[in-house]
């Protein structure tokens, strides 16, 4: 069964009921499922095999997004906030014949066009004809997205069908989501993780609350307490900053919540313990995938667990191996190839897909991120991941960020730079900082040059964008 | 004689004497080599006579020194110092 099989079986089963609010609209599953209906048989006139899409979050997202897979076509998901190098990349790379956009993002994607593919508004969608009806095979690819980001070459990963179904299940069934569940969605739907929560919804036949981004906390938390909401899925980024809100009550805001799902960007210990102790009958948990490997663990943080930097264990049906310190993964989630890149498809050999992140498995298979391979940096031989120094200069009061990355050196081939963010009129100075990396750290492990910055560049996500760093 | 050196870390154009600058740089070797203190510190002890004086410690006291005294060593500089008293040399050509 797939997404649209089940979207049509809940649109028969309870057409009335609500299946997504966003602002001021509401869509029930009948009506959902009719726009989705109406989008594929427009886009079935179309001649085309991969179309773009750029929009924001919306209800017209996912009926655009549902319409063209339905029709058996693959959806190339474009952030947004994309620059024109990397639009134009991905075009490139994508073979995009047609590009569909929301009506805010028109004017950018105009601009940045620079062949004649023809770029066409959602709204503009209803003028085309319709076609007869199309369906699509498992095997089929639904969507693309490119992990960009993070890096700067950008990789398109082709996602199936099957392999949506497959991820789909095992959310629902790992996590147990219910046909009743309320879920708050602030997520970007560009991202895997966000169009992973979109999946389970309309899959189980739930209700979702989707907002336009995670940036009014205050927002946020009233729409859990408006809605009663049961569960929540937001970045760790989005949890951190609700514990600095101090004009809510949490535990009577989450009174309500049983599950919180976040991912496997670094969840601090510290976090994972404070909603422990808010969620009264609920709990936190995370997942660790990639775009092309989605969904590859699963973590539900117990009340009484001892493993609250762990990962958690290989979803099920899903393999994990550690080969040299690095994290290999082998399933039905995991892509076979990558979109016309066959640099990129060295990193996948006989089904196991090398995923560049450095960890380990404790004795009871649990995992544990250590960082990126990549990101190590090699001090005269002595190699060191980021994160072991990171950690500890966030222990220093007034460090509200910081980031620890290689940078060039004639005697030791690399030594670290720290960028740093304090808190406003901090006295903290590099000395202070130096002597507690020097009571707290390895001799090779120390900073050689600390800068102050105003904020150290990450993704819409939250990741840093390592590339950047200078 | 009490010679003053221009200490610009702690405020522009400030002065500095010498002993606050030894005293300084005593606290870097308290501070890189954690067996050291006041008691067993010898100006004139040398690289090769530390249980511990490697290329990364010779690299943590140029950073730590650079720290403190918001100056810059040359490469050539940092591999000559073989003692703490060849970094308070080496520090006071930079503040002068």
């Amino acid at each position: 069964m797939n997404i649209i099989n089940n979207l049509e079986n809940n649109s028969k089963e309870f057409p009335n009921k609500i299946a997504i609010i966003f602002e001021d609209q509401k869509i029930s599953y009948k009506e959902l499922y009719d726009e989705v209906k109406k989008k594929s048989l427009k886009i079935n006139n179309f001649d085309k095999e991969v179309i773009s899409l750029v929009s924001e979050n919306s209800i017209s997202f996912i009926t655009m997004y549902l319409g063209i897979i339905k029709s058996g076509r693959t959806v190339h998901i474009i952030p947004p906030e994309i620059s024109e190098t990397n639009f134009n990349n991905q075009i490139k790379s994508a073979k995009s014949q047609t590009i569909i956009c929301s009506e805010n993002v028109f004017d950018k994607i105009l601009k940045f066009t620079k062949n004649n593919i023809p770029i066409l508004k959602i709204s503009e969608l209803e003028k085309q004809l319709e076609s007869k009806e199309n369906n699509f095979k498992e095997n089929q690819i639904a969507h693309l997205i490119f992990t960009s980001g993070t890096t700067s070459t950008p990789k398109g990963a082709g996602i199936t069908h099957n392999m949506l179904n497959f991820t789909t299940k095992n959310i629902i069934d790992v996590l147990g989501y219910l046909i009743s569940d309320i879920d708050i969605l602030p997520l970007p739907l560009y991202h895997s993780f966000g169009l992973g929560c979109i999946y389970t919804s309309l899959t189980i036949g739930s209700t979702i609350i989707l907002h336009k981004d995670a940036s009014n906390i205050e927002n946020l938390l009233n729409s859990i307490k408006k809605y009663h909401a049961t569960t929540f899925s937001a970045i760790p980024a989005t949890l951190i900053k609700i514990l600095k809100f101090e004009n809510f009550d949490l535990t009577n805001c989450f009174s309500n919540i049983r599950l919180i799902i976040t991912n496997s960007t670094a969840i601090p210990k510290t976090t994972v313990q404070k909603y422990k102790e808010i969620l009264k009958k609920g709990n936190l948990a995370t997942y660790y995938g990639l775009t092309e490997a989605s969904r590859s663990t699963f973590m539900i943080f117990e009340k009484n667990s001892s493993r609250d930097e762990s990962v958690g264990k290989s979803a099920p049906g899903v393999s994990i191996k550690i080969d040299n310190e690095e994290i290999w993964i082998k399933g039905k989630n995991v892509i076979s190839k990558y979109w016309n890149n066959t640099i990129a498809d060295e990193s996948i050999k006989n089904g196991w897909l090398k995923t560049g992140d450095v960890g380990f498995l404790d004795d009871e298979n649990y995992l544990f991120l250590k960082g990126r391979k990549d990101d190590i940096i090699n001090i005269g031989g002595e190699k060191v991941l980021p994160i072991e120094i990171e950690e500890v200069v966030k222990q220093i009061p007034d460090v509200i960020d910081a980031v620890a990355f290689g940078i060039k050196n004639e005697i030791f081939g690399q030594v670290i730079k720290l960028n740093i963010v304090k808190s406003n009129e901090s006295n903290l100075d590099k000395v202070k900082i130096l002597i507690h990396c020097m009571k707290n750290l390895e001799k090779f492990k120390i900073p050689n040059k600390i800068d102050f910055v105003e904020e150290i560049p990450k993704t819409s996500y939250g990741k840093v964008k390592r590339f950047m760093l200078k | 004689m009490i010679r003053f050196i221009y200490y610009p870390l702690i405020q522009a154009h400030y002065l500095y004497n010498e002993k606050e600058v030894k005293d300084e740089i005593k606290n870097i070797f308290y501070d890189v080599f954690q067996n050291i203190n006041e008691n067993n510190f010898v100006w004139d002890k040398q690289q090769k006579d530390y249980e511990n004086w490697d290329s990364f410690t010779q690299l943590n006291l140029i950073t730590l020194s650079e720290a403190k005294f918001n100056i810059s060593l040359t490469l050539d500089e940092s591999i000559e110092i073989k003692s703490a008293n060849e970094l308070f040399e080496c520090i006071k050509v930079h503040l002068i």
